[in-house]
């Protein structure tokens, strides 16, 4: 008779309990590690923009109120030699729109020169960056953007402004970027927007944001103290941020979801542990005679531990698999595609997330088995034996 | 007789750790539950003041918000010959705005992020058409001095909107004004904005284009007609119901609501399997006992109704710790939240609030969970065989 044995008779003894309990687990574990796969997602975005070295820098009141392109070239004046910068890239929101649909693509004017150097994670070849040097109405767009509307290199699509003067300008797509950090972002050429602003009356030469590509973390520190000490107490005073600050303004701005998943799966994993913990004390309770017998017949008390703590691990074990399993099957196939929360656009279940969700599970395990184990080994036979359920 | 009360207290108590746990468990969820009421109530409340359907939004053709929107003022003119808004002495109500931003730090986390405030520039009028709101502390702006008024909602989640510190407004942020008052709007989303002159802000912002008309119809007037004039050849701008607006704005909230709800409705059928196992347990721990009931003449249906009693004040007392875990949240770690609108670059604050509806919503709900939860179990109960029962061991 081995333990496995004994373990997996009584898992089966009271099969209701044992059901009611996987249930009981499986359900919050399947919220776990959805919550925990989207922050999972989110740290690996942002150690991932970490690494891009990009500083944001745009008018001190707010974002909304523009600074003129001359910009640029004081602050790449402010490190000639570029020692610290490889290029600044200026960029004016457009928040266009395909006609007939509500949802406003992030897309932006990127100065079509250094476009390509500081936003490197676009990963466009020789080739890519020839034709967007070409092509005037180039747009390189993220993929979650490009299935959203069923787009493929080489169309041409039109896109409706939402600002003032709500310009519709034709774009030739001439990149999809999959990479996870571009995914629902819409790049076209600064200069095409600033000819079709001309045309259409309002010659106004004006960026949004800087993005400036840094040499190393140290340079990018130091650029963003110098960059707003320059511009003190001018008519374009600046505040410079790194990439990873600039997105947390709008993170809250979103209603702070990153938060929301943390909290439910703390709140989750009070909740499996209350299920396990509790599930684990009746079962003790009305086995107490069953564990006085095994004393009686001579296992040790270390064995008997065992038995009693090896349940409940296998309890939070299976009761993880049944509730991880569905979900990472599930959202495998679909990846909930229309999620659309800033840089996340898809839901897909992360390795880690698997990973942490198991290990939580047993550590639940664990503790909710830890005390009725402990009672068991400590139980003196002949009260065992005489105790009723 | 139906069985007391005090016999389902104490029954509760028999098992102490069991009780205590699966407590522990509906607490973990009614606690978040109260908080998505909390919130949910607070957006509701917010947009159920915004929701005077004879107030319109007037913006250009293409603009989604008020922020993104710029009418040049001989287009705002041809307002003029609208015939169905409603008129004071001074004139018809109609208010020429202007919306642009400022980024204030976030008190809630000491600064670290900032949210975009709408700063409104309003005319005399703009009192008279946004009819709720009223000056709470201070006095209204001076249009003869660089001042501005704040909105309650907006003063007690940013830094730096008490009354007398100067704000930093125009374009490049060099203008000065000062703060002379705090505005309140019956909760609704203007409270989350920062007012002051008209003139004087589109001199401060470069500006010759305002950014909305908002028009008060007169009593009687067809919305629905008066939109079709404004959207048709004579005026040729767009214009949308308060409400209208505020539910467009509002759905990316709402998305978040219901990611909320999803996650707290499987969270909620944890908890009612986590009781029925609780109840089941119960039950079998009772079989003698409840023949016994039967015996000296309890029915299959008093022992039923005894169990669910006793499900439900197990959950309800769970449910109370719940909501009282959420209470302490709420105060330790805050209450305020904001969220932009879905296309308004500003954003809107919330204060979240239990209230007693809020209370008694979460608890109704902990009730429907103990009854499903003990709905099988109890079903057992009233079945035990009853000579059976009383032979066993």
């Amino acid at each position: 008779m081995t333990i496995s044995y004994v373990l997996m008779q009584n898992l089966r003894r009271n099969r209701l309990r044992t059901g009611l309990t996987l249930v009981a687990f499986a359900l919050p574990m399947a919220i776990f590690v959805a919550a925990i796969s989207f922050v999972v997602a989110l740290v690996e975005l942002s150690a991932a923009s970490q690494k891009e070295l990009r500083l944001a820098v745009h008018q001190k009141t707010t974002i909304t109120n523009m600074l003129p392109e001359a910009l640029r070239r004081k602050i790449e004046a402010l490190d000639p030699d570029r020692q610290r910068l490889t290029a600044v890239c200026g960029m004016r929101w457009f928040g266009g729109r395909v006609p007939g649909e509500q949802n406003t693509i992030t897309s932006l004017a990127a100065d079509a020169d250094t476009f390509p150097i500081v936003y490197s994670d676009t990963n466009l070849t020789d080739a890519d960056v020839a034709e967007w040097m070409r092509e005037r109405r180039a747009a390189v767009v993220g993929q979650a953007v490009a299935e959203r509307y069923g787009w493929k290199v080489g169309d041409l699509r039109t896109l409706t402004s939402t600002v003032p003067p709500y310009l519709s300008l034709e774009f030739k797509i001439v990149k999809i970027v999959d990479n996870p950090t571009r995914q629902n972002f819409f790049y076209f050429r600064r200069d095409y927007l600033q000819e079709s602003r001309k045309a259409a009356g309002s010659d106004d030469p004006l960026c949004n944001v800087f993005w400036i590509k840094c040499r190393s973390a140290e340079a990018l520190r130091s650029l963003q103290k110098d960059i707003d000490a320059t511009f003190a107490h001018t008519p374009d005073e600046t505040k410079s941020e790194d990439e990873n600050a600039f997105a947390a303004n709008f993170i809250q701005a979103a209603g702070n979801i990153p938060g929301l998943m943390q909290a439910m799966a703390l709140v989750v994993v009070v909740i499996i542990a209350l299920v396990a913990g509790n599930t684990m004390m009746m079962s003790f309770r009305e086995r107490t005679r069953e564990l006085g017998v095994f004393k009686a017949i001579g296992f040790p008390r270390l064995r008997v531990f065992i038995i009693v703590l090896g349940e409940s691990l296998m309890l939070a074990l299976i009761g993880a698999l049944l509730g991880v399993l569905p979900t990472v099957t599930m959202l495998t196939l679909f990846p909930l595609p229309r999620l659309n929360f800033g840089p996340i656009t898809q839901l897909r279940i992360s390795p880690v997330a698997v990973v942490g969700s198991l290990i939580i599970a047993l550590a639940v395990g664990i503790a909710a088995g830890l005390w009725p184990a402990y009672q068991a080994m400590r139980l003196r036979t002949t009260d065992a034996l005489r105790s009723v359920a | 007789m139906a069985l007391p009360i005090s016999y389902h207290w104490r029954n509760l108590f028999v098992r102490k750790t069991t009780t205590a746990l699966t407590m522990g468990v509906v607490a973990a969820v009614v606690g978040v539950f109260a908080w998505m009421l909390g919130f949910s109530a607070a957006l509701d409340d917010s947009l159920s003041v915004a929701s005077d359907d004879r107030k319109l939004i007037v913006l250009k053709p293409g603009a989604t918000a008020e922020s993104n929107s710029a009418i040049p003022i001989e287009d705002y003119n041809r307002l003029n010959q609208l015939t169905e808004l409603a008129r004071t002495d001074a004139g018809s109500l109609q208010s020429p705005e202007m919306l642009v931003q400022i980024s204030l730090p976030r008190l809630r986390d000491g600064g670290r992020t900032a949210a975009n405030v709408a700063v409104r520039g309003v005319t005399e009028t703009a009192f008279r058409v946004h009819t709720t709101v009223k000056i709470v502390a201070g006095r209204t702006f001076n249009p003869a001095a660089r001042e501005v008024i704040v909105g309650r909602a907006a003063a007690a989640q940013f830094a730096g909107l008490q009354i007398g510190s100067t704000l930093n407004l125009g374009y490049s942020g060099d203008r000065g004004y000062q703060i002379v008052g705090h505005f309140s709007a019956d909760g609704g989303p203007l409270e989350s904005e920062i007012w002051g002159y008209l003139p004087s802000l589109l001199n401060a912002y470069n500006r010759t284009m305002y950014s909305s008309a908002n028009l008060r119809l007169r009593d009687g007037a067809d919305p629905k007609a008066v939109i079709g004039e404004i959207e048709g050849p004579a005026i040729q701008l767009s214009a949308q119901t308060e409400p209208a607006y505020w539910q467009e704005q509002s759905r990316n909230i709402r998305t978040y609501l219901g990611i909320a709800n999803f996650l707290v409705a499987i969270m909620c059928i944890a908890a009612v399997f986590s009781i029925a196992n609780t109840m089941f347990a119960s039950v079998a721990g009772r079989t003698r006992e409840i023949a016994m009931l039967r015996t000296i003449g309890f029915s299959g249906g008093q022992i039923l109704t005894g169990f669910v009693i006793e499900s439900v004040l197990l959950s309800l007392i769970g449910g109370l710790i719940g909501c009282a875990g959420t209470l302490a949240y709420l105060q330790l770690a805050g209450s305020t939240k904001d969220m932009f609108g879905s296309t308004t670059f500003t954003t809107l604050a919330f204060d979240i609030r239990l209230s007693p509806l809020i209370v008694a919503k979460a608890l109704g709900l902990v009730t429907l969970v103990g009854i499903i939860g003990a709905a099988v179990p109890a079903r057992r109960a009233a079945r035990v065989q009853v000579v059976n029962a009383l032979r066993a061991e």
